[in-house]
């Protein structure tokens, strides 16, 4: 049961990030905001760095890749930078403490990382030309508070499964 | 870390960035077409997505709905007003378009620019990352989707169709930085004024209206619609109003910018309109008449 939950929660949320982004560009005082939910590579954080991160990396190339020919048509951008982001998480957590806050403290600072390697991207390309002061107002803090609260909400929830599995699988190994 | 970037490892990470670029290059040279592969993912995703998406939409529908239910006093007060005029405008709409059609078959011309078939469709996605400004339908190629077709809100144009699987298509948002989007528009007050929505305006929220020519007067507060000239959209879809005119760069021609009628931030249902008369190939605006020259297309 727990061990389809894994790939189920990640499924899930592939889904629901396109349906938040329906909500988005926010209208304030005649300005817009735009919130990039990054659900999934939170949750994919979260398995590197508390279950497996092979699993974590393996995940990220596949949903990157979907995201990919899904949504954006560059092949190649998601699926590397999704298993690129477990990558880092996993090999930082072995030198920090594996606590709650501290796991979400790293977290929000690669969905930034994220943020920032796409925005260098689609400068380079030129398909959307912003300055860094804009990008910074408009969609870094609006995005990284946005996907804190998701964080903050549900980040014990994911620790709580992540971890439960990971016994189960250290048990089985036992027998 | 030694063993990080040992010998097997680093010539693996070189193979997978050479691979990178050259998928990444691949996939840019050749946006507007979608291999099979591709296409399939498209389809499962998009069937996925829409199993998502329905259900949200029917919750926000009743929030809607709750919404306007708490406002229907002031609404109905406006609208009693409003009521008469309706009466006396559907009258003389009703009129000339019994004279329209008197006319059409007087001169035997039954083609008409603004006729268009209503494809009723669902927005099932958002591109999530907002990087480019991109909508996910739910009609595809089946249901007769084509590239370059324009889509509509009941407010107004809001983008065109870039990319068609056998299930879903892509829909290109107006408000999108891409320098080779344009749509040949008028200003149809009065005289004809004709230019090309060439551009966005990040700062203002504002399309951009080039290439009007200079002799002729142009207003604020005036209305754009598409002018049907461009070869692929219908005539006298709803753009947006003048809100300012200057003139461009060489000081050759004017430049007004257009509020857009339509709102880009919350889209769920759109129409695609796919007209009745013959297409012409490329993009509105920028056709190459290749097929023109073949002879008369099959008229859908």
């Amino acid at each position: 049961m727990i061990r389809f939950l894994v790939i189920a929660i990640s499924v899930l949320l592939f889904y629901l990030e396109p349906i938040f982004g329906l909500f988005s560009p926010v209208e304030l005082n005649s300005d817009f905001y735009v919130l990039v939910p990054r659900f999934l590579i939170i949750y994919l954080i979260f398995v590197a760095i508390y279950y497996d991160r092979k699993r974590a990396m393996l995940y990220g190339l596949f949903f990157g890749l979907l995201y990919d020919v899904f949504f954006i048509d560059i092949i190649g951008l998601y699926s590397f930078i999704y298993p690129l982001m477990c990558l880092v998480a996993s090999y930082t957590v072995k030198y920090i403490h594996q606590h709650l806050l501290v796991s979400t403290i790293l977290t929000l600072l690669l969905v930034a990382g994220v943020e920032l390697l796409l925005f260098l991207f689609y400068t380079f390309i030129g398909i959307k030309t912003m300055t860094f002061t804009y990008f910074y107002q408009h969609n870094l803090i609006p995005t990284m508070i946005a996907n804190a609260v998701f964080l903050l909400m549900f980040g014990w929830a994911f620790k709580y499964i992540l971890l439960n599995r990971f016994n189960q699988k250290a048990l089985l190994l036992q027998k | 870390m030694p063993q990080f970037f040992s010998n097997k490892r680093l010539i693996l990470l070189l193979v997978g960035m050479i691979f990178l670029v050259a998928l990444i290059s691949f996939s840019l040279r050749d946006r507007n077409h979608a291999s099979l592969p591709e296409q399939l993912i498209k389809d499962v995703v998009g069937f996925g997505q829409s199993m998502f998406s329905k259900p949200t939409q029917y919750i926000t529908g009743v929030f809607d709905n709750v919404e306007s239910l708490l406002n229907t006093y002031d609404e109905n007060k406006r609208l009693k007003v409003r009521l008469e005029d309706y009466v006396t405008l559907q009258a003389s709409v009703n009129d000339l378009r019994l004279e329209n059609d008197e006319l059409r078959k007087i001169v035997d011309k039954e083609e008409n620019l603004r006729a268009y078939n209503p494809i009723q469709s669902t927005v099932i996605a958002r591109n999530p990352d907002q990087w480019e400004e991109k909508i996910i339908v739910d009609k595809g190629e089946i249901h007769g989707v084509m590239e370059n077709m324009a889509v509509m809100t009941a407010q107004g144009l809001i983008g065109k169709v870039i990319l068609t699987t056998p299930y879903t298509s892509t829909v290109e948002l107006l408000s999108t930085q891409n320098p080779n989007y344009r749509v040949s528009a008028v200003i149809a007050e009065g005289e004809e004024v004709f230019g090309l929505i060439e551009g966005y305006d990040e700062k203002r929220k504002e399309l951009i209206l080039k290439r009007i020519d200079s002799e002729y007067e142009v207003k604020v507060g005036q209305k754009v619609t598409t002018s049907g000239l461009g070869g692929i959209f219908p005539k006298g879809i709803l753009i947006g109003e003048v809100t300012e005119i200057t003139t461009d760069d060489y000081g050759l021609t004017k430049l007004a910018y257009v509020k857009p009628a339509a709102s880009f931030s919350i889209l769920d249902h759109v129409i695609i309109s796919k007209r009745t008369i013959t297409n012409v190939d490329g993009t509105d605006g920028g056709n190459t008449g290749a097929d023109l020259l073949e002879g008369e297309g099959d008229g859908s």
